[in-house]
């Protein structure tokens, strides 16, 4: 039985009308870094004391920063075209709710982290948020995705993409909001809070969508889309291990002072270095699947 | 603006992709269960406390602080709350033939009333240790304040349990004080403590 690629269904020319998702997310990153970067900047070189008040507003909207910027960048072209993905606003609610019913609860009074991880040696924080909070993350962005767009939404690869990062973007709106109003951080401190969630969240939601295109489009081995998510969660849990503790300065005789700028500087490294990668993978399996069906084509002297 | 509405002709999944979605669900539930299991494991992990002198030996949770520092035996602490921390801590007090487990809990009454603010007594009643002896119980509770006045911060109410029994012309307390939030899921700790007491 010859069984026909679903390449045939997803080709090059059926991404005619449809948003292109990866410079939306470059944007997207950039426009956050830049916004966040001037904060901490701001914060370290002016001695601004704010109203406590104000401050704690301006960390409430800095928490609600990427998702006003994806509405921009990612959601609002989606009404100038002709085949638009509909389901973008619905995926980044459901994400939030499930972020707000399940995850957080489930991270935070089941699995007690705060409780038994920061002790810990490092190699164990990376398996142990990898084994919690990483794969509860992880597992619950891919049920969202798997019953809202999988595969019914799924038309181009860049479908799978551009739902992983609505999904990453409620699920790290939640986890901002609540930690900007139950932390009560400095404006300076919640623009690190907020581009360290998005960044881990959307990383992680990268493999989750690689995971997905290559299962669904390129119907890979049944392996391939787990060990996605097991890379997905292992990135999740390896940025929430390292980052607190790169983030805090050396203790010293004068106490330990925070190090936003040097944690902005590992974060914007780290954002770049795994959209990268995941790019990378995406363009490879993209054309190596392209050369595939075209050869095919050749062989049947189409 | 024209919606796709139909589905393509695309949007089954094969028995592959069928596969695959199973194998992420298992790998979810597998990962979340050693999860579980790390930190069943950790939250439990105990370290063995041995005096020779005071012939007193205990396992107690190993994240706990230790400090043999005080006119107690021992006492451990849990510093990742960030309140009151909450504590175990284990007295030897000479007593002498007459001496009654009443008494005994009375002094130390009387002690920390001078000391904690708003002690209160709640109760005493009898506790049965594991090799089935009886103890007396003398449950109180008493607002803890930051020992430094410059550090900002609300009083914590805090709920203890004290444990007393004689034996070989020795009292042995056993003390066990918590923020009154946390006392009754912390209590579950003391009890295993106490279980691994051997005095």
């Amino acid at each position: 039985m010859v069984r026909i690629p679903q390449f045939r269904e997803a080709g090059a020319s059926e991404s005619y009308g449809i948003v292109p998702v990866w410079r939306r997310l470059s944007l997207l990153f950039i426009f956050l870094s830049a916004v966040c970067g001037f904060m901490v900047i701001a914060g370290e070189a002016l001695t601004i004391a704010l109203d406590a008040d104000l401050s704690r507003a301006l960390s409430l909207m800095l928490a609600a920063l990427p998702v006003i910027l994806w509405l921009l960048i990612a959601v609002l072209p989606e009404f100038r075209v002709e085949r638009p993905r509909r389901r973008l606003i619905g995926v980044a609610v459901v994400s939030g709710f499930t972020a707000s019913a399940r995850g957080l609860p489930l991270a935070q009074a089941f699995f007690v982290v705060d409780q038994w991880l920061p002790l810990q040696s490092v190699f164990q924080r990376i398996v142990g948020f990898t084994l919690t909070v990483g794969m509860l993350d992880v597992g619950l962005k891919f049920v969202v995705l798997r019953y809202l767009i999988y595969p019914q939404a799924l038309r181009v690869r860049s479908d799978a993409v551009a739902y992983a990062l609505a999904s990453a973007i409620g699920y790290s709106f939640y986890l901002s909001l609540e930690l900007v109003w139950r932390l009560e951080p400095t404006w300076n401190h919640a623009a690190i809070y907020v581009l360290s969630s998005f960044t881990i969240q959307a990383a992680a939601s990268l493999y989750i969508a690689l995971g997905i295109i290559e299962s669904y489009f390129a119907d890979a081995f049944p392996l391939v889309l787990p060990v996605n998510l097991l890379v997905a969660a292992l990135i999740a849990g390896l940025a929430q291990a390292l980052l607190p503790g790169l983030l805090s300065g050396p203790l010293s005789q004068a106490g330990s002072a925070d190090r936003p700028l040097f944690g902005l500087v590992l974060l914007l490294a780290a954002s770049i270095a795994s959209v990268g990668a995941a790019y990378f993978l995406y363009a490879y399996s993209e054309r190596r699947e392209r050369e595939a069906y075209v050869s095919h084509e050749g062989a049947d002297g189409i | 603006m024209a919606f796709e509405t139909g589905r393509s002709p695309a949007v089954q999944i094969t028995p592959r992709q069928r596969w695959s979605i199973a194998f992420s669900y298992m790998l979810i539930v597998i990962g979340l269960l050693l999860g579980v299991n790390q930190r069943d494991s950790l939250l439990n992990q105990t370290s063995l406390y041995s005096n020779n002198t005071a012939g007193i030996s205990a396992s107690y949770p190993a994240r706990w602080l230790l400090d043999e520092s005080q006119d107690n035996v021992f006492r451990i602490r849990d510093m990742s709350h960030l309140g009151f921390k909450t504590t175990i801590e284990v007295r030897s007090l000479p007593v002498g033939a007459d001496g009654a487990e009443r008494n005994l809990l009375d002094h130390l009454s009387l002690q920390r009333s001078q000391v904690f603010i708003d002690y209160s007594v709640l109760g005493y009643d009898t506790f049965r240790l594991p090799d089935d002896s009886q103890a007396v119980s003398m449950a109180y509770t008493f607002v803890s304040r930051h020992a430094s006045p410059f550090l900002e911060g609300v009083s914590s109410v805090v709920n203890g349990l004290d444990i007393l029994t004689i034996r070989r012309g020795q009292a042995l307390v056993v003390s066990f004080r918590a923020e009154s939030s946390q006392y009754e899921r912390e209590l579950q700790t003391f009890y295993r403590f106490i279980e691994t007491l051997e005095f």
